[in-house]
């Protein structure tokens, strides 16, 4: 008799909720597409073999991005206004992480990438339990906020050279070139993001930034090998001070210039050993980086 | 003889025609000038800090001061872009390029005007690194960074847009480049005084930028060879 | 939330009408909760908030399907001892002002029935009361029990979880408590956890989706052949310790347990609550793997990852007490028992499908409960096994409403005594189960959590009352007769 009563309402309630699941169960308060952009349905990514699609990324942004990255998807979410830093405002299409050369678009792997590993020292978390078709969904999605990824292409990512050997006088060159470069003006003598410059850094919000502090970072916000580090500072980070050294440094130069910044870091690499090895030797021939233009020459 | 002078006649004349047509667009002589001042009280300009970068304090024998207001002599406005906005035909690009100057950590000249695709070469003249990092909306924004002795770096804008330009390293540098779809623009000078020459006859709006007090307009007709003046009033206030 | 399990109750009789009222006020419920106002409220600023939402500005949606289940990247920050892994998870980030707590209670209306219990014919039970087969209804408002949950980082890779919870009349106990070294040597592979703590299953009945007495237990997670000396329950919190590693994204996961063999007691009891018999010296292990994985063409545009989860539970009680002047002191006499199974967590869309099957065994002596000093077992006696499991599916239409449906069953495969011994159905003690349940969540931000929750759930046990939220009902008159217990629920579930 109990399993006849549990029967009704059982049916009763399926009848209810279908009528209610037939209604198009999509969200309704996530903004479209902006005028000018793609249509959401239309949105694809392409990432290796694996293609996204806006319409599912909609819902996925809704889940997981809504907090912060906001309904508008402009960096405004309810959280934003206790994150430092900001989070991403996708309507400007101006990313950080890139492999493409400054001014340009990245491309959909640069996105699934910073979605991927998130951000470091960031509220931006390592997106990676998603599994990579829901990733590659939000990465189309993304791309519907800015009518720029219907008029341009992405940028086509820089060449980068196979790495020169990790050696005392790659380090060396680089730590000269560290000094040349006046890299320290912002990031500081020895990388601990306190250069002269460093107090009065903005992005391009006008948000106050700071600049990497090589001391304490175990990873990069663009990722951790030596050709992350690389790529970095050849595409710069736009959207903040960091700039695009491609026209100013050639290949081999960029190499040294990475093995010299794995120096400063406070993990266990090749480079630092060479260089402590290097700093015990030379103590007092190691002149300091700074203002002083002959310093860093060796 | 006669029928040979007359078809050289001709010919001379078909020639130069043609050069005329196919040259650059009938350069008009209507020429529209003006001043451009302000009512009300301006910001004072403060003296900008080099402390930090001693090759550049030590170019300035007295310190350089901000620019977002430059005022002058007669209540007048510096750097005050004066171009038109509508009625012109906007035909050709200058293919001639525009230099922007980084010199004493100032941007030389404060605010650069350029057409659309017009080439633009920026020079670092300084001991020091810079990093020109112009904020375009419309355009690509960008950020590059140019040691010292490094050569130009030559680009381009494709849209419209005044675009303020900075560099990071050096955060009292402040300038702008002006996009122009027109080619007849002009920039005030100290004195505050434009010139706007070879306009074809027309009708046109003018339209005076000023980086902190906006856009004002007017029209102007020009008939012929006449010089029309069109004078602007900025409201300033004090911030 | 927690779950007391006791005997005892006061039901009252409920009439015809009444009961077509309660079905019709959950069907209402759930049609004016439908999808089309889900997202109607709007998301105001409030200061108040669940803890690491707010900690790390994610809305609840990022680590749960539907609060409290977690979804895989919730499984990820879990597993990562409650750490983005962001360079900034130790405490010292945190602007001072926030504090990892958040609470948890649910208001509810709800109604209780159990049939074929035994009544007195005579209210009252004066001269002439016999006792009758009848059935209880009892219905009214009422509370919940109360979670107060801490969790966080005490320092980066240590963190911890204090969770006191009450019963609805404010009895405290400590359902969680524990601390944890996380990413020992620098892996995510050695993370170990000391104190008291939930078993590592995928389908955690501490993170599901159901409340009522009836519904809001897994009666796999708890069930023993009637008769057996064993008091363990898989989803009850057990003390002890746990090593336990995962891949980067949680994909593969394993643990290993030792703990004691006093379901979780303190003080040297078999319970959290004062009075509690005492227990023995043994211990028991827990194992478990968990395996994830993308299945193209159900994984794209799906809410998650694949996951299925193998485990097994090794453990031994006492099946009698050392004692003085009759008064019990150490449990001795420990026998084994086991219960092994897999569990899985698949999805497709918006789809869910949780499905469960275990195997329990007990040995003979906690099976009769044979005291195992006194010399041999009853005649025909064999260690009692049981078969089960449940079937449970989700659907979210978005991440602020969910439909929700269970069915379980449990066979006890192998009786400790033979029917002619105990006269008892071979059946005796088996269970079939039915829930289906709707939340929605009006509003879903960082900082606070609502969801109204709808549910109706009924289990039927064969000669013995099933086991419930409550503890309530009891054995009915004739062995054979199929005691169905029913809940239905209406209730607002509010943490912040």
């Amino acid at each position: 008799m109990t399993l006849k009563k549990f029967a009704v309402t059982f049916a009763l309630g399926s009848i209810a909720l279908l009528a209610a699941g037939s209604v198009e169960a999509q969200d309704v308060h996530i903004n479209a597409a902006p005028v000018g952009s793609p249509s959401v349905e239309s949105g694809e990514s392409h990432i290796g073999d694996i293609t996204g699609h806006a319409e599912n990324g909609k819902k996925l942004y809704r889940r997981f991005c809504v907090g912060c990255h906001g309904v508008d998807g402009n960096g405004q979410g309810e959280n934003a206004q206790w994150i430092n830093p900001q989070p991403r405002d996708f309507t400007d299409a101006i990313f950080k992480c890139r492999s493409t050369p400054t001014g340009t678009l990245p491309t959909d792997q640069d996105l699934y990438d910073a979605v991927t590993r998130g951000f470091v020292t960031t509220n931006m978390p390592q997106w990676r339990p998603l599994t990579p078709y829901q990733r590659a969904d939000l990465v189309a999605f993304i791309k519907t906020w800015s009518p720029r990824w219907a008029k341009e292409k992405a940028g086509t990512p820089i060449t980068i050279p196979p790495e020169t050997p990790v050696t005392i006088d790659s380090i060396l060159r680089g730590r000269a070139e560290f000094q040349k470069l006046e890299c320290w003006k912002c990031h500081g003598p020895q990388g601990h993001g306190d250069g002269p410059s460093a107090a009065t850094l903005t992005d391009s919000k006008d948000q106050p930034i700071r600049p990497y502090n090589f001391s304490t970072g175990t990873r990069f916000m663009c990722g951790e090998t030596n050709r992350d580090l690389y790529r970095i500072f050849m595409t710069g980070l736009d959207g903040s001070p960091m700039p695009s050294f491609a026209d100013v440094v050639k290949p081999d130069e960029g190499w040294d210039l990475v093995h010299f910044l794995r120096t400063m870091q406070p993990l266990k690499t090749e480079e630092k050993r060479l260089w402590i090895d290097y700093a015990k030797a030379h103590q007092n021939d190691i002149k300091p980086i700074g203002p002083d233009a002959a310093a860093g020459a060796q | 003889m006669r029928l040979k002078y007359f078809v050289a006649l001709g010919v001379a004349v078909m020639i130069s025609s043609a050069m005329v047509v196919f040259a650059t667009p009938p350069a008009g002589s209507g020429v529209i000038s003006g001043k451009v001042t302000y009512t009300g009280t301006p910001p004072k300009m403060k003296p900008i800090d080099m402390s930090k970068e001693p090759s550049c304090a030590k170019q300035h024998a007295t310190p350089v001061l901000t620019q977002n207001v430059t005022t002058g002599p007669g209540n007048s406005l510096q750097w005050v872009v004066v171009y038109i906005s509508a009625g012109d035909d906007n035909s050709g690009t200058p293919t001639q390029a525009v230099r922007y100057d980084q010199k004493g950590c100032e941007y030389l000249p404060h605010v650069l005007p350029m057409g659309v695709n017009q080439p633009l070469q920026i020079y670092n003249d300084d001991q020091t690194s810079h990093n020109i990092h112009p904020l375009a909306k419309v355009n690509q924004e960008w950020n590059k960074s140019q040691p010292p002795g490094s050569p130009s770096i030559d680009t381009k804008y494709d849209k419209p847009e005044f675009i303020p330009v900075k560099c990071n390293i050096h955060p009292w540098m402040h300038g702008y480049f002006a996009v122009l779809k027109t080619s007849h623009y002009a920039v005030t000078g100290e004195d505050g005084s434009f010139e706007i020459k070879g306009l074809p006859a027309g009708k046109y709006t003018v339209t005076a930028w000023q980086e902190q007090y906006g856009n004002k307009t007017q029209d102007v007709t020009i008939s012929g060879s006449e010089t029309k003046t069109a004078n602007f009033v900025f409201t300033a206030t004090p911030y | 939330m927690s779950r007391r399990f006791r005997e005892g109750t006061n039901p009252m009789k409920l009439s015809l009408r009444s009961r077509f009222f309660a079905c019709a006020f959950l069907v209402l419920g759930m049609l004016a909760c439908d999808v089309r106002l889900a997202s109607a409220l709007p998301t105001g600023k409030v200061i108040a908030i669940p803890a690491f939402a707010r900690k790390y500005g994610l809305p609840c949606s990022a680590c749960h399907t539907a609060w409290p289940e977690l979804n895989n990247f919730g499984q990820v920050f879990r597993d990562n001892g409650y750490q983005l892994m962001n360079d900034r998870d130790s405490p010292i980030w945190q602007n001072p002002s926030y504090f990892p707590i958040a609470f948890r209670i649910t208001p509810n209306w709800h109604r209780e029935t159990a049939d074929h219990q035994v009544i007195d014919s005579i209210p009252g039970g004066g001269g002439g009361s016999v006792p009758i087969d009848g059935k209880v209804i009892q219905s009214g408002f009422d509370l919940s029990g109360m979670d107060l949950w801490s969790a966080g980082t005490i320092y980066k890779n240590i963190s911890f979880v204090l969770l006191p919870s009450s019963d609805p009349t404010a009895v405290w106990h400590f359902e969680s408590a524990f601390i944890r070294f996380d990413n020992l040597a620098g892996s995510r592979w050695l993370n170990l956890k000391f104190g008291r703590f939930e078993l590592d299953n995928i389908i955690s009945e501490k993170r599901f989706l159901f409340l009522t007495n009836n519904g809001g237990l897994y009666q796999i997670y708890h069930f023993n052949v009637p008769g057996s000396l064993n008091n363990f329950g898989y989803g009850d919190n057990q003390i002890g310790v746990e090593i336990a590693g995962h891949s980067i994204n949680s994909y593969e996961r394993y643990s290993i347990a030792v703990l004691s063999s006093n379901e979780g007691g303190v003080n040297f009891t078999t319970d959290v609550v004062p009075g509690a018999p005492p227990a023995g010296r043994s211990y028991d292990v827990n194992l478990a793997y968990t395996q994830g994985f993308n299945a193209p063409g159900f994984s794209e545009s799906g809410i998650g990852v694949q996951r299925i989860q193998p485990f097994a539970y090794i453990g031994r009680r006492p099946t009698y007490n050392e004692t003085t002047g009759g008064a019990a002191l150490v449990g001795e006499g420990n026998k084994p028992f086991y219960r092994i199974g897999v569990q899985g967590i698949f999805t497709f869309k918006n789809l869910e499908i949780d499905p469960l099957f275990m195997h329990g065994y007990d040995n003979a002596y906690l099976g009769t409960a044979t005291p195992s000093n006194s010399g041999a077992l009853p005649a025909g006696s064999q260690g009692p096994t049981f078969n089960g499991g449940f079937l449970e599916a989700h659907y979210y239409f978005n991440p602020q409403n969910v439909v929700m449906a269970r069915y379980e069953q449990i066979n006890v495969g192998k009786q400790a005594l033979p029917s002619a011994v105990t006269g008892l159905p071979g059946n005796y003690g088996n269970v079939k189960a039915y829930s289906v349940a709707y939340r929605w969540y009006p509003i879903m931000f960082s900082r606070a959590g609502l969801a109204v929750h709808a549910e109706y759930s009924i289990t039927k046990s064969i000669g013995i009352v099933p086991e419930s939220g409550d503890g309530t009902g009891g054995p009915p008159l004739l062995p054979t007769d199929g005691v169905w217990s029913s809940s239905t629920f209406l209730g607002f579930d509010f943490a912040f």
